[in-house]
């Protein structure tokens, strides 16, 4: 079993390949459980057919904790489970694996190591920052890729123990805090660093231009990102640059 | 400019498809093009700007956001390419119109693979591995292609503005772009940054990395 678990590992890498508005990341899903469903083809043709079939449904997840169910529910498959409990099981893993993942990974893992490589670029650390930002990174977002499947294989349809692990919650009450510590420490820093290449007047009007910028975009977060802003701002700043020679 | 055209679409492609290592975040982005452009400072220059704007974005399901990992690789090409003192205005401006159509690419990608998964959709339930295959290498693919449609339509972009905008700025023009873009970027990064903590006692995590930011800025 295991190169089989370790070619679905692989593929859990491209599962949001064939996103899309109907299945979301239900053919992805599929793709990586397949593998794991081959044993079904030797036994009964039919029983892999309706098995890969359930595979590709609907199914919604972070991308690093697709690979829970995948395994899960592949080894529902393969421990013979019925459609209905099968089902069910998908329905009751979309929701966390999309919360949980969102929270762990989006809005702490990323933006802590984001911040904190942003404060070690501004203090002089250069392409070893980026490098370790890398390194580190990748180190969790595979270990979480690989518990992941591992956790969903190995328990199939009793999985949702796995998610309430003492580690999962552990991790997302350090990590709020810490991402927030991070965050706030890298933005003096990133600030001074950008600031340094400017001089008198275009200092003043960097500070006033950032404190205008951040208000409006608090004000209306409905309306205003900082994409939209930022292109108004600079399509502003060109076309008065251009003018004033 | 050939390889940056294709860590621009490898970037691109690793967003969303594969194997999404944060290749696409514009710190590793930038200082990817920089290695290859030999300009490491510039790469690190844009990334961190971009890094920024970034901030503002959390990649939720099928929320739609601006791309922002080739838009910086083409603003850190375009910064070399302008070859002006500052440079990162104009580079910003750029990038951000990437971003933008990088954006909007996503949308595309999503909705032809929609279709593509609705005709297929028999096949599918039918348990047809060939079907499932076909699809999803399908989708892989047209994302690689996607992010070198971005890429290049980034750099066309880049050679355009030196081509017409750049010989009529001035000098103090491209400063005061420079700051613009510089300000827009804080501003997002700290709006973003709010956004993430959140309200409640992340704030005062948020305020204690505040305080220490500023005198570890101080005493730097």
């Amino acid at each position: 079993m295991k190169p089989r678990l370790g070619a679905a590992f692989l593929r859990l890498f491209t599962a949001q390949a064939s996103w899309n508005y109907e299945r979301l990341i239900g053919v992805g899903t599929g793709f990586a459980a397949e593998p794991l469903l081959r044993p079904l083809r030797a036994d009964d043709d039919a029983r892999y057919r309706a098995a890969l079939g359930r595979a590709t449904r609907y199914f919604n997840s972070h991308p690093y904790l697709t690979g829970v169910g995948v395994g899960a529910l592949a080894r529902a498959e393969c421990d013979g489970a019925p459609p209905e409990q099968i089902e069910r099981l998908r329905s009751a893993l979309a929701g966390p694996l999309g919360s949980i993942g969102d929270r762990l990974v989006w809005a702490g893992w990323v933006p802590t190591l984001s911040a904190l490589t942003l404060a070690a670029v501004a203090w002089g650390a250069g392409l070893r920052a980026v490098a370790a930002f890398l390194i580190v990174y990748n180190a969790g977002h595979l270990a979480l890729r690989w518990w992941g499947l591992s956790a969903g294989w190995s328990r199939g349809a009793r999985v949702a123990g796995a998610l309430q692990a003492p580690w999962i919650r552990r991790a997302g009450e350090i990590l709020g805090p810490v991402t927030a510590l991070a965050l706030g420490f890298a933005l003096p820093l990133v600030a001074v660093w950008s600031g340094e290449a400017f001089r008198g007047w275009a200092r003043i009007t960097l500070a006033i231009a950032a404190a205008v910028t951040f208000g409006l975009l608090r004000w209306r977060p409905d309306v205003l990102s900082g994409l939209r802003l930022g292109l108004v701002l600079v399509v502003v700043a060109l076309i008065a640059g251009i003018v004033w020679r | 400019m050939l390889g940056v055209f294709a860590w621009g679409t490898v970037v691109g492609l690793d967003l969303v498809s594969l194997p999404q290592m944060m290749l696409a975040r514009p710190l590793v982005a930038g200082a990817g093009a920089g290695l290859l452009l030999g300009d490491v400072a510039a790469g690190l220059r844009m990334g961190v700007l971009f890094e920024l704007f970034q901030f503002d974005i959390l990649p939720v399901g099928a929320t739609r956001y601006p791309e922002y990992g080739p838009a910086t690789v083409v603003a850190v090409a375009a910064a070399q390419v302008f070859a002006i003192p500052f440079g990162v205005g104009l580079a910003t401006v750029v990038g951000l119109f990437t971003a933008m159509l990088g954006g909007l690419s996503l949308q595309v990608h999503r909705r032809i693979n929609t279709r593509a998964a609705t005709v297929a959709a028999p096949a599918l339930d039918a348990g047809d591995r060939g079907a499932l295959v076909r699809l999803h290498l399908g989708g892989l693919g047209r994302d690689l292609v996607r992010g070198a449609a971005v890429t290049a339509a980034g750099l066309a972009l880049a050679v355009l503005t030196r081509e017409f905008v750049v010989p009529a700025l001035s000098h103090r023009g491209e400063r005061l772009l420079s700051v613009a873009a510089t300000g827009a970027a804080l501003a997002a990064g700290a709006a973003g940054t709010l956004r993430i903590v959140g309200r409640g006692p992340g704030l005062r995590w948020l305020a204690l990395g505040l305080t220490g930011g500023i005198v570890a800025a101080w005493l730097v």
